[in-house]
């Protein structure tokens, strides 16, 4: 996920924009109080270390400003006054960030670090914690094709990552001319260019209020099925819920949907009785559930196709009614289980709306045919009775509709987690960050 | 599928919805439904739509008339265990439905 790629990213260059005097901190000479532990040829070795690790984050950022590049527009541009028309000029200072990264990233010779570096922990502090910048800069690879560019963001996210990368190449630069000291350091080709570039481009993107709803975005590991035995109570409902949300990933045939729609409707109905007295409020909203599958059920009778499997889903869905079932009717219910339960509905009626739209759509399912009846009216010759089906109805507007206007869980508006501006923040005050003045010092008041 | 065998399963599955629609519990009536995927399985699920529109209220002639059409469904070549699991599920979910 980018929110804990970034935070990652953020708070450990936090922690090396903290650290002055350098040589100190890699055993190197600077003060007669601390003994020189590390030999020159060493100290040229760690730089091209931190290089390495540097080359990732340069190499992330470089891909970010990909990522966005085509579709983000700068604030400072007019608005497009013909919605059909692209954006008469580009983000300039994006567009020279990016020239300036991949200059920098090219000019290099420094390599990417290699699997064993990003994955060995180091004994030398700052060290470490250029690692973890490398590893969340690695890491953060993954969120761009998992819902992070390529035309997935809205504007404000887009400035928000904007900003982000800025941020990152600002604090990048900062440290090459910290850094300078190490023997053998490479400093950052043409760093000058690339930091008014992050600036401007930070700029740009502040003329507007952030969207950290962004960090909820990318890469996420894949929910795993809970195997083993049933759990105890009420949690064995939930395991077989839980499980019956990740079966339902592979498209259910028709058959096999109706039967998981049986088994949502009878769990809702008897949670619902279930929590009558202590949560009224999940009480109402199960019945409405209750009532919305018992409706969705009544459609799926005439809704046929082999097309799918589901098998697993099905079972699922009957373990979790038979677990609920056996249950004795003054059971504690634990408020955290049952509030998990909400969340794993909203994920499934969201998933069986998809499907079955998806499904019709796809011609996956079909509607069936209604056999014509006879009329008997007492002639001789009995003639087929010729039913007219409205076109609204051929095209399944019924069940469709009870889709998306009861069973789809209302959107909600995406929130930013906790702690996303703060992280941020600390960084843009890491950059200009000073070494704490001595007492009596030259600037400073003597006790 | 003939005509005559469409509208035999046609009434069959009408009656089976019918009862799932007034059974007195949502267990029958699931029972009901589990009855009426039966149904639908020994035909490979390809099966004429139902209509319960304009079918008795009366839960007695509606079990008696569900259970006469999918007899008859034997006269159409259907096979004859798949139709005794059909009226198994269907008795089971009549017991059901008249425990509650």
């Amino acid at each position: 996920m980018y929110g804990e790629n970034g935070h990652l990213l953020r708070a450990e260059l936090s922690s090396l924009l903290k650290q002055h005097r350098i040589q100190l901190r890699i055993g190197g000479p600077g003060t007669h109080t601390v003994p020189v532990t590390t030999t020159g040829e060493e100290r040229a070795q760690i730089g091209e270390q931190v290089r390495r690790y540097r080359q990732s984050t340069l190499t992330w950022c470089l891909q970010a400003t990909i990522a966005v590049g085509p579709e983000s527009e700068s604030r400072l541009a007019p608005r497009a006054t013909n919605p059909f028309r692209l954006p008469a000029a580009q983000h300039g200072g994006l567009a020279a960030l990016h020239q300036a990264l991949d200059h920098t990233v090219r000019a290099s010779t420094a390599p990417l670090p290699d699997l064993a570096e990003l994955t060995t922990q180091h004994d030398l502090p700052l060290v470490e914690h250029w690692r973890q910048v490398a590893r969340a800069a690695a890491l953060g690879e993954h969120d761009f094709d998992a819902g992070l560019g390529h035309g997935q963001l809205d504007d404000g996210q887009l400035h928000t990552l904007i900003g982000d990368i800025a941020a990152t190449v600002r604090a990048l630069v900062v440290l090459d001319a910290r850094y300078a000291t190490i023997p053998g350091w490479e400093r950052l080709h043409r760093a000058d260019r690339l930091g008014w570039a992050a600036l401007a481009c930070a700029l740009d993107a502040s003329l507007d209020p952030p969207d950290y709803s962004i960090d909820i975005r990318g890469w996420r590991p894949k929910t795993k099925v809970i195997t083993g035995p049933a759990k105890p109570g009420l949690l064995g409902v939930l395991q077989a819920e839980h499980n019956l949300t990740i079966r339902m990933q592979t498209f259910p045939s028709a058959m096999n949907l109706r039967l998981v729609v049986d088994s949502q409707r009878l769990l809702s109905g008897d949670l619902a009785t279930r929590v009558q007295k202590i949560e009224p409020a999940l009480h109402e909203a199960w019945r409405v559930r209750e009532q919305t599958y018992v409706d969705l059920q009544g459609e799926l009778r005439n809704v046929g196709g082999s097309v799918g499997v589901g098998g697993l889903a099905v079972a699922e869905g009957a373990n979790a009614w038979n677990r609920l079932k056996v249950l004795p009717p003054g059971t504690e219910l634990d408020p955290r289980i049952l509030h998990a339960f909400t969340t794993l509905f909203t994920k499934l009626d969201a998933r069986i709306a998809d499907v079955v739209e998806v499904g019709l759509q796809r011609r996956a399912y079909f509607v069936r045919v209604k056999v014509p009846g006879i009329v008997t009216n007492g002639r001789v010759v009995a003639r087929v009775q010729e039913r007219f089906v409205p076109p609204a109805e051929a095209d399944h507007a019924a069940i469709v509709g009870l889709v998306r206007d009861r069973l789809r869980p209302p959107p909600e508006p995406p929130t930013a987690p906790p702690g996303a501006a703060r992280s941020r923040a600390e960084l843009h005050a890491a950059i200009v960050h000073q070494p704490e003045r001595r007492a009596g010092g030259k600037d400073g008041v003597g006790i | 599928m003939l005509l005559a065998h469409a509208i035999t399963l046609t009434k069959a599955r009408s009656y089976v919805a019918a009862l799932a629609d007034r059974a007195s519990t949502a267990e029958a009536s699931s029972a009901y439904e589990h009855a009426l995927i039966e149904l639908d399985w020994i035909h490979g699920d390809d099966v004429p739509a139902l209509d319960t529109l304009g079918l008795t209220t009366d839960h007695d002639t509606l079990i008696l008339d569900a259970i006469t059409t999918i007899l008859q469904l034997a006269d159409y070549g259907v096979d004859a265990l798949g139709i005794e699991l059909v009226l198994a599920a269907l008795y089971d979910a009549h017991d059901l439905d008249a425990a509650a």
